[in-house]
């Protein structure tokens, strides 16, 4: 092994695996990646163990890139780990970065996911009251599970952590240039928000703007988007005024509206708050019962606002 | 690199006589003013807006060489003004004062003198907290250009033009139609002195086609406005080919529409001949010769009033003219025709004007017939029977007799309301101008300000605003002239200190922000694709502070450190 090599590792939390096929979607970069370093911990890709990695001394590795939230505390204790071992911890993607999808279970509480998952579900065999617990006996042995926590965390509320890298999952470009900065040792400072832009979503959509007006909000299905002109005044809620730049307009560009993937632009705190201050700045309504309307085409407002931001939001969870 | 200096501020507690002092313990909040940070000076006094309350923050901020001032007193809306003059004329920047309200949210609200108290205290402790993040910030002054744009060539428009080109400033009306005159043209005398409606028009209309200072564009339409204030830009059409003036204001005469009496269907409009609108009668009248549809002279002529009009189901105002219009009426068929009979059907008698009252109790000398029917039931016409030695059947409830009557006529006059015109929506929108629950303009404050509108450099005159006799409406335009020939006179349109700014690093262009501003002060740059705030125009209503996904915009004195230091002060 070369000494000279950085040394990288690479984790997934709770998250889809989407970030880690970013990762691969680089394509030959990866191998590039590979030839200049070495990935001495991988889950997805390479074969390792925690042991190997409690293994080395503290700060052995250069840099790790840790995708997905903290759920259990199998996640938590990795996230300790890998940041006691690293010089550099890099949240990859939405999840990692602000909560992300996995982030929409604080809506509920803990109870209520495991009484929905193991008890109350038609597909559940009758009668089963298996629920998972963090210690179960097995023919005279005992075995431990990860707790399940109360909420979802983003890796930032555990652990120190020196770089963001927004976008569910983070475009496979965006990921090489954070790769290559990496091994070129051309990174920002610590703290910065790294593979996204300066300016929200709007700002490279290539859509027409107009001043927004709109009467009232669709579903998807409901209209075919004009492919030349802003969804939002279209009626489509879509997220880029509200969202981080970076993706290149991934979904505009095939008429979808912007999901908010990229989690809130330079400053603003609270993505999910920010959109629907936007959204209800745009209606028509003049009475109450207008704005209902309006926002009837939004049936969910926290799912789809907070879609990827929920943990880092003003309310971070249900505290029922 | 040297530490900025700790700020220097003092704190000034008003009694208001007994106003706070009864209430709120004004010697306390000075001394514990003493002890928080950056404070030098604190002191409490009897009258601080007095000229020896101004003095004495004066003197202090020269003397102790404070560079913030906090004044708990009254309302800002009530002394703000008069504490930024006091630090101005000691020479500190006058936007480096904050106000703690202690009276009209403190002692004019609570009788508890202990609560009272703390509450000042910590509205008190938030200012300084405040404070110490303002900055200084300039007045910014923008050329006033001194031509003006009449919208509408009626009697008010003309009016507004005279004026202002007598004062030697250039303007240009603006007519849809083919000639000038607007709706007196269509008038044959006017109420309540009967003077020849043509002669008032003749004169001004001569004037305004001679004036070297006044061009008139005949079959125009305003296509665009764009700018602020003292800078407009404005896009006309004249007959097909576009034009393009550059004015500093505009002075919106539109006028009105007459009601459609078709609509109210139990009098017979359109559908029985001789039933006829207060238009086709002063056009008879012009030409002089009241006559049936067959030719024949009426022996009766009916008045009704208020067609269109103080109804539930049309329009619930009155439009103000339509009660002397008829008695005028009155006194003209009466000379055309001296054997006829006038028959006036009213709700209620509106003789409010100047003169009015006189012209009213004249109408009745010569004999009118008074009928008084109710609101929202108007009478019905139908024609008469052979064996009837009239026209028309009028029945209604009359409301003196309390009995149902019916009155024989040869021809109904509707006094027909009126109201705004189709298009008055669409002129608001193109000059940014809001309208009322019946679609006439809205006034910038019903009694203060009654040619100004919410946006600057915008006015309205005559009956575009609300119904409107003659002498109203060239009052109004009279007013509306002299408040422009005011900033002209100035030459530059000062631009208050506080007003939104964009930051364009940050701005994405998402034009969230353009729809929420009241004034229309928000423009987009399509080739910086981002948005910019017009100085001149912004009110610092922070509305598209607010609205802005990006943080972008910053409201200047009211930017989110100042408000959360105020936040954590309270708490
Ligand atoms: C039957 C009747 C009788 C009346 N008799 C009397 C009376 O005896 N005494 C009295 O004091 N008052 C009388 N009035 C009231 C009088 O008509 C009004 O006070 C007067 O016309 C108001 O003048 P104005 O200039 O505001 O509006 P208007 O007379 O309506 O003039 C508006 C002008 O603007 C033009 N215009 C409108 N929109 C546009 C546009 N978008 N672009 C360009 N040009 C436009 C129109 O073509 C018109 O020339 C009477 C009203 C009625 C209905
Ligand atoms: S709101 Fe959406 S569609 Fe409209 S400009 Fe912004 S990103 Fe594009
Ligand atoms: S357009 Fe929005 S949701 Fe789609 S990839 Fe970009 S940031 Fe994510
Ligand atoms: S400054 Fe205000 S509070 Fe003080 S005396 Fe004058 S009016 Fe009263
Ligand atoms: S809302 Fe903000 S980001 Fe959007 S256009 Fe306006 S200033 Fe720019
Ligand atoms: S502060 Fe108010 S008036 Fe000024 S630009 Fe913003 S929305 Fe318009």
């Amino acid at each position: 092994m070369n000494g000279d090599k950085l040394k990288i590792a690479l984790y997934w939390g709770a998250a889809c695996g989407g970030c880690d096929v970013a990762v691969l979607d680089t394509d030959e970069f990866v191998l590039e990646l590979a030839a200049e370093a070495d990935i001495l911990f991988w889950p997805i890709a390479v074969d390792g163990k925690y042991e190997d990695i409690r293994a080395l001394p503290d700060g052995a590795l250069d840099a790790t890139l840790f995708s997905g939230a903290v759920r259990n505390a199998e996640n938590e204790d990795v996230a300790h780990l890998l940041r006691e071992k690293s010089q550099v911890l890099i949240a990859l993607g939405s999840c990692s970065a602000f909560g992300g999808i996995p982030g929409l279970a604080n809506a509920v509480t803990r109870e209520e996911i495991l009484e929905r998952v193991y008890l109350d579900n038609p597909s559940i065999e009758l009668g089963n009251r298996t629920v998972p617990r963090t210690r179960v006996p097995v023919n005279g042995t005992e075995l431990e599970l990860p707790a399940f926590y109360p909420r979802v965390w983003r890796l930032s509320d555990v652990v120190d952590v020196d770089y963001l890298v927004p976008g569910c999952p983070p475009a496979p470009e965006r990921v090489q240039e954070v790769l290559a900065a990496l091994v070129s040792g051309t990174l920002p400072p610590r703290g910065a928000v790294v593979g996204a832009a300066e300016k929200a979503l709007c700002e490279e959509c290539r859509r027409r703007k107009a001043d927004k007006r709109v009467a009232r909000f669709v579903r998807p299905w409901e209209i075919v988007p004009d492919p030349e002109s802003c969804l939002l005044e279209q009626g489509l809620p879509c997220a880029g005024p509200a969202t981080r730049g970076g993706c290149g307009a991934r979904c505009p560009d095939i008429n979808q509206a912007c999901r908010g993937c990229y989690g809130p632009p330079p400053g603003v705190q609270d993505q999910g708050a920010t959109l629907v201050g936007a959204w209800a700045s745009v209606i028509e309504a003049k009475t109450v019962e207008e704005a209902e309307t309006a926002f009837a085409g939004l049936p969910d407002v926290l799912g789809i606002a907070h879609r990827f931001t929920l943990p880092a939001s003003l309310l971070q969870r249900s505290c029922r | 690199m040297s530490r900025p200096p700790l700020p220097r501020i003092g704190v000034f507690v008003c009694n208001c006589g007994t106003n706070i002092a009864r209430t709120v313990d004004c010697e306390e909040i000075a001394c514990a003013a003493m002890e928080w940070p950056g404070v030098v000076v604190a002191r409490a006094y009897k009258y601080m807006c007095s000229d020896p309350g101004q003095e004495m923050i004066a003197e202090e901020v020269r003397e102790k060489r404070l560079d913030r001032v906090v004044v708990a007193a009254c309302s800002p809306r009530m002394h703000e003004p008069t504490f930024r003059r006091a630090l101005a004329s000691s020479g500190l920047n006058p936007y480096l004062l904050e106000m703690a309200n202690i009276r009209e949210q403190c002692s004019w609200v609570h009788d508890d003198p202990r609560a009272a108290t703390d509450k000042a205290l910590a509205l008190a402790r938030a200012a300084v907290a405040r404070v110490v993040r303002h900055e200084p910030l300039e007045k910014r002054f923008v050329p006033m250009n001194p031509a003006t744009l009449v919208l509408g060539g009626g009697i008010a428009g003309m009016t507004a033009a005279l004026q202002l080109a007598d004062a030697g400033q250039p303007v240009t009306i603006v007519e849809r139609a083919d000639r000038l005159g607007g709706n007196v043209a269509r008038i044959d005398l006017t109420a309540p002195h009967l003077d020849s409606a043509r002669e008032l028009l003749l004169g001004r209309l001569a004037r305004v086609s001679m004036h070297p200072m006044i061009s008139v564009l005949l079959r125009a339409e305003l296509e665009q406005l764009e700018g602020y204030q003292g800078n407009f830009t404005a896009d006309v059409a004249v007959e097909g080919a576009s034009r393009r003036l550059e004015i500093g204001s505009v002075v919106v005469c539109t006028g009105y529409k007459e009601f459609d009496a078709a609509r109210v269907e139990g009098l017979g409009y359109g559908r029985l001949p001789d039933v006829i609108t207060s238009f086709e009668l002063e056009l008879m009248l012009k030409r002089g010769r009241i006559e049936m549809a067959d030719g024949r002279t009426p022996r009766t002529v009916a008045l009704v009033h208020c067609v269109g009009s103080r109804s539930e189901e049309y329009h619930g105002y009155c439009s103000r003219v339509c009660c002397m219009t008829a008695l005028k009426y009155g006194h003209e068929v009466k000379s055309a025709l001296p054997g006829a009979a006038v028959v006036d059907l009213y709700i209620d008698m509106h003789a409010f004007g100047k003169g009015c009252e006189d012209f009213y109790r004249k109408t009745a000398e010569i004999k009118t017939l008074f009928l008084m029917y109710g609101k929202n039931a108007p009478p019905v016409i139908r024609p008469a029977g052979p064996k009837d030695d009239c026209n028309l059947l009028i029945t209604l409830d009359e409301k003196l007799s309390g009995e149902e009557i019916e009155v024989p006529a040869d021809l109904v006059v509707l006094m027909v309301g009126m109201e705004p015109r189709e298009d008055a929506g669409r002129v608001a929108q193109l000059v940014n101008i809001s309208r009322d629950k019946d679609g006439w303009f809205i006034e910038s404050h019903p009694k203060l300000d009654p040619v100004a509108t919410t946006t600057d450099g915008i006015y309205i005159a005559g009956a575009c605003q609300s119904p409107k006799d003659i002498p109203d409406s060239v009052a109004q335009a009279r007013a509306a002239a002299a408040r422009i020939l005011a900033k002209v006179a100035k030459g530059k349109i000062e631009v208050d200190a506080i007003f939104a700014e964009v930051d364009a690093a940050r701005c994405s262009g998402c034009r969230i922000c353009g729809t929420m501003c009241p004034y229309g002060a928000i423009e987009y740059d399509e080739e910086q694709k981002s948005s910019r705030v017009v100085e001149a125009s912004c009110k610092a209503c922070g509305c598209c502070a607010a609205a802005c996904p990006s943080l972008a915009v910053r409201a200047r004195h009211f930017t989110d450190e100042q408000i959360f230091a105020q936040i954590e002060g309270v708490l």
